[in-house]
């Protein structure tokens, strides 16, 4: 499993977007990204790539 | 057009300003003072840290080893060391944060300051108390701590854990095992289910003619089809569970005999365990933030007390509406309650929080169950994201079962490297 920290945030957006669709397979990540918006998920994709 | 007297005028800025937080000034040092280092206290005092390294953040905590419930399942039925649910404070030490060994007597909300059991004091611009669970010694007639040492509750990680395992390894094959399941609320929802499962596979494994009973005051518990499709599939005639609705609400309980008494029957237990009804432990009784009901109310945006000014309370023992007593939704809430504290310290308005809760239950050491959820405040309490959340899917295949054990064993080392250090 890739390290989240420092990624792409375009990626990691990509990412949440693809696990709420159920494009991307998932166990929990499916269910949990169901509650967050595009803004919050640009928000939390912010974050992540920001931290070290 | 509403003229306003003079009088009135200066009435209402009065109680404009009254209503401000000091200004900033004065809160470039503040004292944040938290109760209790677990997995709510502990997470808040490093955030509170790194939001803003000027606050003098003190951690009071008597225990200078943390012994952590989540795992502590695998414990009990011999899966695990209990070395490896214990955590200090030596992190959290090293980043500014001070750590008093003392055991906190009370709080004076209008002083602000904090009472030690050594007679000593600490003063505190905002307190967040964080103290977990008590066990409710009045609630459940004949199980006082006497009896807890032959019926263990091991609700609270540490020796009791050992000595329900200790009971279990002694226990002859053919025994009988019997679960006592509060009603709700309490710590950890999906946890005696958990319990009862990890338990069925040591006794599958090593006293196969033993049987396992669970008696509940409830009829509905946490992923429940999940837990008993489990249970059908590998622990068959293995595990008994006795609803609410078919007696199963244990009234009173005998240490002397091992047994368990319902309204229509009593049973005789070779290993019991108790898990009692619960409340928000001691120093949030004596702090004044604990209702009628034993626990906390909170605002939803801030963690502030319901009851008393500039006392946050985080955790299990605060009532969070739809978020249920974990160890992942205390360090969640602990977070945001020290964003919260930062701005507001900050004379700044806090915004409201989203939060995340995930439950992993093991039912076997490669079978893995969870429920999560997404919590936003809604009518002054948190309430599900509609949408969101849910738990595993009924008819997943084994190898899903097993991702999730081994993302249970991920989320343990992530959380409690993030609260520890």
């Amino acid at each position: 499993v890739p390290a989240l920290r420092g990624q792409n945030p375009a990626e990691i957006v990509a990412a949440m977007q693809a696990f709420r669709s159920g494009q991307r397979p998932s166990t929990v990540m499916g269910r949990i990204a169901k509650g967050f918006s595009d803004d919050e998920i640009r928000a939390i994709a912010a974050w992540v790539a920001e931290q070290h | 057009v509403i003229r306003a007297t003079r009088r009135s005028f200066l009435r209402g800025a009065a109680a404009a300003v009254a209503l401000l937080p000091k200004p900033s000034f004065a809160q470039a040092k503040a004292r944040i003072v938290i109760l209790g280092g677990g997995f709510a206290g502990a997470t808040c005092a490093r955030a509170l840290r790194r939001a803003d390294p000027r606050f003098e953040v003190t951690l009071v905590e008597p225990n200078p080893i943390f012994t952590a419930c989540p795992f502590s399942n695998a414990v009990i039925a011999g899966l695990r060391n209990i070395e490896a649910q214990r955590f200090g404070y030596d992190v959290i030490r090293n980043e500014g944060v001070t750590v008093v060994p003392q055991q906190a007597t009370g709080t004076d909300a209008q002083a602000r300051r904090v009472m030690l059991r050594d007679g000593s004091a600490l003063d505190y611009d905002r307190a967040v108390l964080a103290p977990g669970i008590a066990i409710r010694w009045d609630a459940l007639p004949g199980y006082d701590e006497a009896a807890a040492a032959v019926m263990p509750h091991a609700w609270i990680a540490g020796e009791q854990t050992l000595l329900l395992h200790r009971q279990l390894e002694a226990m002859a094959d053919g025994g009988t095992v019997v679960i006592s399941a509060p009603a709700n609320p309490f710590r950890c929802p999906p946890g005696p289910y958990e319990r009862a499962s990890l338990i069925a596979y040591y006794l599958k494994k090593a006293k196969p003619r033993s049987k396992l009973i669970i008696l509940d005051a409830k009829d509905n518990f946490s992923k429940q089809r999940l837990f008993q499709n489990a249970w059908q599939q590998l622990y068959p005639e293995l595990i008994e569970w006795v609803s609410l609705s078919n007696g199963g609400k244990v009234i009173s309980v005998d240490a002397k005999t091992r047994a368990l008494v319902t309204d229509f029957a009593t049973y005789k237990a070779d290993v019991a365990n108790i898990i009692p009804p619960q409340w928000a432990a001691g120093v949030a009784q004596l702090a004044g933030v604990a209702d009628g009901t034993g626990w906390c109310p909170i605002d939803p945006v801030t963690f502030e007390s319901r009851l008393q000014p500039n006392i946050h309370v985080i955790g299990d023992a605060a009532i969070a509406g739809a978020m249920p007593k974990s160890a992942f939704a205390a360090n969640a809430q602990a977070k945001v309650c020290a964003a919260a504290a930062a701005a507001l310290l900050h004379g700044e308005a806090p915004s409201p929080p989203k939060l995340i809760n995930t439950c992993y239950s093991r039912v076997a050491p490669d079978y893995a169950i969870s429920i999560a959820g997404v919590y936003h405040p809604a009518g002054g309490q948190f309430a599900d994201v509609e949408g969101a959340g849910g738990v595993s899917p009924i008819d997943a295949p084994a190898d899903f079962r097993a991702l999730e054990a081994a993302y249970a064993e991920a989320w343990f080392r992530t959380i409690t490297a993030e609260t520890f250090g």
